[in-house]
């Protein structure tokens, strides 16, 4: 066993012991799954942690009707295969406004469709506790957060008031008013989850896959058409162009990179050897200073 | 090479090594008191070894422009100073976590705040660790901070410490400076259980010896910062370590399966080896240690698996598995060190929980018998405790738990003391004694009644309200003494 790996198991463990203590202390637990490559690791995980039993929880997504057609369908294929529960929730207000991430800037439209969207499905079923994919790699204030992140009233994050967390012993129990959001993959680095993927053989969307893909290029982003709602500025044309993507959201703000890997084993490599980093291409993060942490204290996971 | 290790044949999956086998993860704390430097030497640390993407450099350097706290350099603080409340008052709040790895291993970087203030997030940082890295400002030496940094070090069972001597570029590089620095902690370090201290010279600015070997400080000949955390072994396991294993579910699934799920915290454990539940004495054989990858052969120290036993036994959650020889202590009377992190002080009157590796379990009472002194690092006697104090402190249970001493086995040793109103978590200890108590209360309970101790122990206290709390603190410290011996106590006051 090279070094590696067995890194990969510690972090496996770990997460799995994450997953059982909250399964333990909360009373309803729910995990977000937004489809991507590090819900398929959070999922694969949940699995690993109750089996043979299932995961004694739902799965949420909350869907702002923008995410690419493949990702839709890579949930559905999952859920029925797994015989899993989903809940989808779409903020039907937000739409009903018309909030689309064309029409208004990249904080505005994850404010209302993303952030009050699961406030909404959290608040409607009740749930106690939320497991999400983020892990202290990605950003600047994610790699402060705790395993157990406690929100206050209204889910905000107070970052300056977390809760000591000591060893591995994780305490659950709640104040008034309190619900907490769970990361069992917080130590989890992007290469991690690529090697894991290619260990455990599991299944990702194709769009992290390079192929010849309609794109447009907008202030040096390479941004999909993936239906025909796409808004073209004056003088764009789409082209297409190998490209695959990094991370997954919705497509008008989610940029795709040229690449040529289109394996595993080529991504893992573009991956440990990239010179920027992985939320470079989320146009959300870098509409404000600070972007991350906001949304963060609003209530996004 | 790191695809190579992806191939077929190294995967094969049921492979009786245990996950916390080799030093494939160091988990490093910096530490020490504020403005000494931590996060920039932590940021030139990513910085020289190509751990920081292109973007976060662009990033870094037009803050650093727009900051110019550092002249013309660039300010390596910023990344790891995520907040904004940090970028803004130019301080550590919380503890950051960084990533980065070399051929070798994996780096988990834990970056703590120096203010008091903050000390329950470096208490948190520090807990997480196998290796603490302190700062000093040379022109300082160690300061209170610095000691109190080094005493929660100590408390959550670090044992090794590199102190980095930072700002060598302030006081000339000077050898003799370093030399009385460094003398003096030797000095208070033979207070701790530290079992190797390295100590050396940097300028985390310069990137002097941190991941370059200076050129000023020819006289130094040690390794570098970098050098040291490439070579170093994270944490010595004791090979034969008793198996324990803290319930957290009991598992059931069709066809009647029933499993006790939970991660191994020492020791090994293999199919037909005989183990017994500590709290209830009740033994059966290991069946099937089962995962979704298949059954294996073994699994030891940190390996979440789902044990399948011969005989059911009626356990739970908080339940602790163990080897038959030896077993954890059903204790009910405990003493502990612990580290105050709550903003509200101790107080005897309040209702506490005491959270081990999966048990919860109600405190009937508890006393403050000592502080540590941060200036002598001596253990002084004391009855209260505050924020930030490190006490050493007696807890008797409402009902008995399987533990351990930490010194022995520090996942079963180990606890957070929580606040029953709230839930908040006011404090982390290590267990240091602990004994089995009284059997449950039955007909030769002693009671200590409000009369009997008005009589003699408490007959010079009067009716004020600082009298009622003193008679209300001995009353519990004459319960906690006499059940210590053994007799079975209620306390009636």
């Amino acid at each position: 066993m090279t070094a590696l790996t067995s890194h990969l198991k510690l972090l496996e463990a770990e997460s799995i012991h994450i997953f059982r203590e909250a399964a333990a202390q909360f009373r309803s637990p729910v995990l977000l799954y937004s489809i991507g490559k590090d819900s398929t690791v959070l999922l694969h995980l949940a699995r690993k942690a109750f089996w043979p039993a299932k995961p004694p929880f739902p799965l949420l997504h909350i869907d702002t009707t923008w995410k690419f057609h493949d990702m839709i369908a890579f949930r559905d294929r999952t859920v029925r295969d797994l015989g899993l529960d989903l809940i989808v929730h779409t903020n039907h207000e937000g739409l009903a406004r018309g909030i689309n991430p064309f029409d208004h800037p990249p904080s505005v439209y994850t404010n209302i469709m993303k952030t009050q969207g699961l406030r909404q499905a959290l608040d409607a079923g009740g749930f106690d506790a939320a497991f999400g994919g983020a892990r202290r790699d990605e950003e600047a204030s994610r790699a402060k957060e705790r395993v157990f992140s406690f929100r206050a009233a209204g889910h905000r994050w107070e970052p300056r008031r977390q809760r000591p967390e000591m060893w591995t012993l994780l305490n659950g129990r709640l104040g008034k008013g309190e619900t907490v959001r769970i990361f069992p993959l917080s130590n989890w680095t992007e290469g991690d989850v690529w090697r894991y993927i290619a260990q455990e053989k599991l299944d990702v969307v194709p769009l992290y896959f390079a192929a010849m893909r309609k794109v447009v290029e907008r202030d040096g982003q390479l941004i999909m058409v993936d239906d025909d709602r796409m808004q073209f500025l004056p003088g764009e044309q789409p082209v297409m162009r190998k490209v695959r993507f990094r991370t997954l959201g919705c497509w008008p703000l989610t940029a795709a990179i040229a690449s040529d890997a289109a394996d595993l084993d080529a991504i893992i490599e573009e991956t440990l050897k990239a010179k920027v980093s992985e939320r470079a291409g989320r146009l959300i993060d870098h509409d404000q200073a600070g972007a991350m942490e906001m949304k963060k204290r609003e209530g996004y996971f | 090479m790191r695809l190579a290790a992806l191939s077929e044949d190294v995967l094969t999956k049921v492979l009786p090594v245990p996950a916390t086998h080799t030093g494939a993860m160091v988990k490093l704390l910096t530490c020490g008191s504020v403005d000494d430097g931590k996060s920039t030497l932590i940021g030139r640390l990513l910085w020289d070894s190509s751990a920081v993407t292109q973007d976060q450099q662009a990033a870094v350097l037009h803050a650093s422009h727009n900051r110019a706290v550092n002249g013309e350099r660039i300010d390596f603080s910023l990344l790891l100073d995520g907040l904004q409340a940090e970028r803004e008052q130019g301080i550590t709040i919380d503890i950051a976590w960084r990533y980065f790895e070399t051929p070798n291993r994996r780096f988990v970087i834990i970056d703590a705040p120096g203010h008091e203030q903050y000390t329950r997030n470096m208490a948190t940082g520090a807990s997480h660790a196998d290796i603490a890295i302190l700062l000093v400002d040379a022109r300082h030496g160690a300061k209170r901070q610095t000691r109190r940094h080094a005493a929660i070090c100590d408390l959550v069972g670090i044992k090794k410490v590199v102190l980095a001597v930072n700002k060598m570029d302030l006081i000339g590089w000077s050898e003799p400076h370093f030399r009385t620095i460094e003398e003096e902690f030797r000095k208070l370090a033979l207070s701790f259980g530290f079992t190797e201290i390295v100590t050396i010279p940097v300028a985390a600015l310069t990137g002097d010896n941190v991941a370059r070997r200076s050129s000023t400080m020819a006289w130094y000949d040690g390794p570098t910062l970098l050098d040291y955390l490439e070579e170093v072994e994270p944490r010595a396991e004791p090979l034969d370590a008793p198996f324990r294993m803290p319930v957290q579910l009991v598992l059931r699934a069709s066809g009647d399966f029933r499993g006790y799920a939970g991660t191994v915290t020492s020791g090994t454990i293999r199919p037909g080896d005989r183990i017994v539940d500590a709290r209830s004495g009740l033994g059966t054989t290991v069946r099937r240690i089962a995962t979704m990858d298949g059954d294996l052969a073994s699994a030891g120290k940190g390996d979440a698996v789902t044990l399948v036993l011969d005989t059911d036994l009626d356990i739970s959650r908080g339940a602790v598995l163990s080897e038959v020889p030896r077993r954890p202590i059903n204790a009910d009377v405990l003493e502990a060190r612990l580290v105050w992190l709550d903003e509200t002080s101790f107080d005897p009157e309040m209702g506490y929980l005491l959270r081990t590796a999966t048990d919860l379990t109600p405190v009937t009472s508890m006393s403050v018998q000592a502080l540590i002194d941060f200036e002598s690092l001596a253990a002084t006697p004391a009855h209260a405790c505050a924020v930030n104090d490190i006490a050493d402190c007696r807890i008797l249970l409402g009902r008995s738990t399987a533990l351990d001493l930490f010194r022995d086995l520090p996942a079963t040793g180990n606890f957070v003391l929580v606040s029953a109103i709230d839930g908040a978590t006011v404090a982390g200890g290590v267990i240091t004694w602990a004994q089995s108590g009284a059997p449950s209360v039955g007909d030769n309970v002693f009671v200590l009644d409000r009369a009997l101790l008005a009589r003699g122990l408490c007959s010079d206290l009067g009716d004020s309200p600082t009298d009622r709390a003193e008679f209300h603190r001995r009353a519990q410290e004459a319960a906690i003494l006499l059940r210590s011996v053994g007799v079975p106590v209620l306390v009636e006051i």
